[in-house]
């Protein structure tokens, strides 16, 4: 990154990598005027910021109307949501083909595809713009929201789980039934601290620090023994983690789990996604990703086939499938990468922010004041 | 606003992109070669060779630097019915100022001249361990015709070749390329026509 740093505020500019829509693919950077980003999310091909002023901004693929923008078109450039400018928009969550949006009022809306009732309206008819989730009212504080191909969550403040769309796979954690479209509670009688969908499994942490996995039961995404797999649909506890968990992002075919100690990976790491090296390619047993662990991690993003690291120094580690450059490594010359890998890019900055999407990521980070040289040096 | 800042902003107005101040590259001036992924035959001696644990994919493009033209890493040895992923992709920048014998290379390779007779080599290679004592092994060939790829006038996104041992030449696997070059090779193309016609 060269030249036209010198007119990026000091509040920082969203990076972007891969095939985001934006810029022609070409990793680029965009900024906001009099606002800041506070929350990103990246979905298979559409992207969502919410700002600080709780303003929505979305862009990428659309076929679905999943950017709620009232089209089905393609939009290459971040787009305010004009229709929720009256709400302050907190959350937001880009599944494969539709998005989820929640407000400071606790409300939620859902936009976008919904053949197996994603959007949480009661009905599979797709929305191409944001429409108000009834079943959630001021009564409840939305601490949380997250979405994978065809299924949504939103986790309370006070730990409670809601989800609904597809639980073809059990992804939603009910028995019985092929796909709900209004919201039903997820509990294993403990409140729940932490929730994400990945693209066909599912996986959530209780307050306590307890990693539970459910939904498709194939390559080890769900970190299990053979013997336990047969209950796939229902949440069961994650043996072999020592610690306590406290977030874990699926992707499309992997777990990974941060602990208060450590990173662990399991399922599939065809391409490198799990950080653990050349020689293993899945797993169905948590292992802690050795090559990171002098760093302490805090925050933990997958997307279908990568993953990122944030650590306490606000420095960024990518790892996993490099096409299109979604690694934030380069475009020119790009590689899958089997071990964590530091984006040299953001030794200047400190990454606040980072979503990974189906071949995008997004960073939003700032320009690190002092010990510029320090860091540099590194590099 | 001035028209200059006008055409930084989006619709929403308070977005800012800054505007890059590099020109892209023509098509014609670059290409790009994807080494994807490969496989071994079940029944291919290399299998049950114990003695290959890892391997990389290397090729060789004129005056690029070999170590810009291997895999950076090497993976563990597919199993039976496996496929290992490197997706290592490289741009291979074609200016006609600053790489003009990069161009001939090209020219050459489509009149079939050249040591490989027009086609583009990879060579899988067996990396022995850190702690093995041993020499890299090539294992195995593959080739691509790269005037195949002028002549479709198409860029390969995904192209499978069979991979054959080096000795008997018999097939033992497949390895899985890009080539995005069919600009690139129109425009060297063009360039050899009034000569030839001259
Ligand atoms: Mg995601
Ligand atoms: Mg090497």
């Amino acid at each position: 990154m060269g030249e036209p740093e010198e007119v990026m505020p000091g509040s920082g500019a969203v990076f972007t990598f891969g095939k985001t829509q934006f810029a022609e693919n070409i990793p680029s950077k965009f900024w906001f005027r009099n606002d800041i980003p506070t929350f990103l999310s990246c979905g298979d091909e559409h992207t969502a910021v919410v700002t600080g002023n709780n303003k929505l901004y979305m862009f990428g693929s659309n076929n679905w109307g999943q950017l709620g923008l009232g089209s089905k078109s393609t939009v290459s450039k971040p787009t305010c949501v004009k229709a929720l400018k009256p709400e302050k928009v907190k959350f937001a969550a880009c599944g494969r083909n539709h998005t989820l949006v929640s407000t400071e009022g606790g409300k939620v809306y859902a936009a976008g595809g919904n053949n197996e009732g994603q959007l949480g309206l009661g009905d599979t008819e797709e929305r191409s713009t944001f429409h108000l989730i009834s079943f959630f009212t001021s009564q409840r504080k939305i601490k949380q929201l997250s979405a994978g191909s065809n299924t949504s969550a939103a986790l309370t403040e006070d730990g409670e789980l809601f989800m609904w769309g597809d639980n073809s796979e059990g992804q939603i954690g009910l028995e019985n039934i092929t796909n709900v479209c209004v919201p039903q509670q997820v509990t294993v009688g403990k409140p729940i601290s932490w929730i994400s969908c990945g693209y066909y499994h599912s996986a959530f942490v209780t307050t306590e620090g307890q990693l539970y996995t459910f939904g498709e039961p194939e390559c080890g995404k769900l970190g299990l023994p053979n013997q336990l797999l047969v209950n796939h649909r229902m949440p069961q506890p994650v043996p072999g983690i020592p610690g306590k968990v406290v977030q874990v992002a699926c992707g499309g075919g992997h777990t990974v789990v941060l602990t208060e100690k450590a990173v662990y990976t399991f399922g599939l790491g065809q391409f490198g996604q799990l950080g653990l090296g050349t020689f293993l390619f899945e797993t169905s047993v948590p292992k802690a990703i050795e090559h990171i662990k002098d760093q302490k991690i805090n925050f933990i993003a997958c997307g279908e086939n990568h993953t990122a690291l944030i650590t306490d120094m606000g420095l960024m580690y990518t790892f996993g499938d490099g096409r299109h450059g979604k690694l934030g490594l380069g475009l020119e010359n790009s590689t899958n990468q089997f071990i964590p890998t530091l984006c040299s890019n953001f030794l200047r900055f400190i990454v606040q922010l980072v979503s990974c999407g189906g071949c995008h990521t997004l960073v939003f980070a700032t320009p690190r004041l002092g010990g510029t040289k320090e860091m540099e040096l590194k590099e | 606003a001035s028209e200059a800042s006008e055409a930084q902003t989006t619709d929403s107005d308070d977005i800012v992109t800054p505007v890059s101040l590099k020109c892209p590259k023509a098509d014609s001036e670059k290409m790009c070669v994807e080494v994807i992924s490969l496989a071994f035959n079940p029944e291919a001696e290399v299998m049950g060779d114990e003695t290959v644990r890892q391997v990389y994919v290397e090729y060789k493009f004129c005056d690029v630097p070999l170590s810009e033209t291997e895999t950076p890493v090497s993976l563990r040895k597919p199993r039976a019915g496996e496929e290992i992923h490197f997706h290592f992709s490289k741009v291979i920048h074609l200016d006609p100022l600053t790489h003009a014998a990069r161009r001939q290379f090209l020219r050459d390779a489509l009149s079939g001249r050249g040591p490989e007779q027009g086609r583009l080599k990879f060579t899988v290679v067996s990396d022995p361990l850190d702690d093995e004592k041993k020499e890299c092994q090539e294992v195995g060939y593959a080739f691509l015709e790269l005037r195949q790829v002028m002549e479709s006038g198409e860029d390969l996104v995904e192209q499978e070749l069979e991979i054959v041992s080096p000795a008997e030449r018999a097939p033992i696997g497949r390895l899985k390329v890009g080539v995005r070059a069919a600009a690139a090779l129109r425009a060297v193309c063009a360039e050899t026509q009034p000569r030839a016609e001259g």
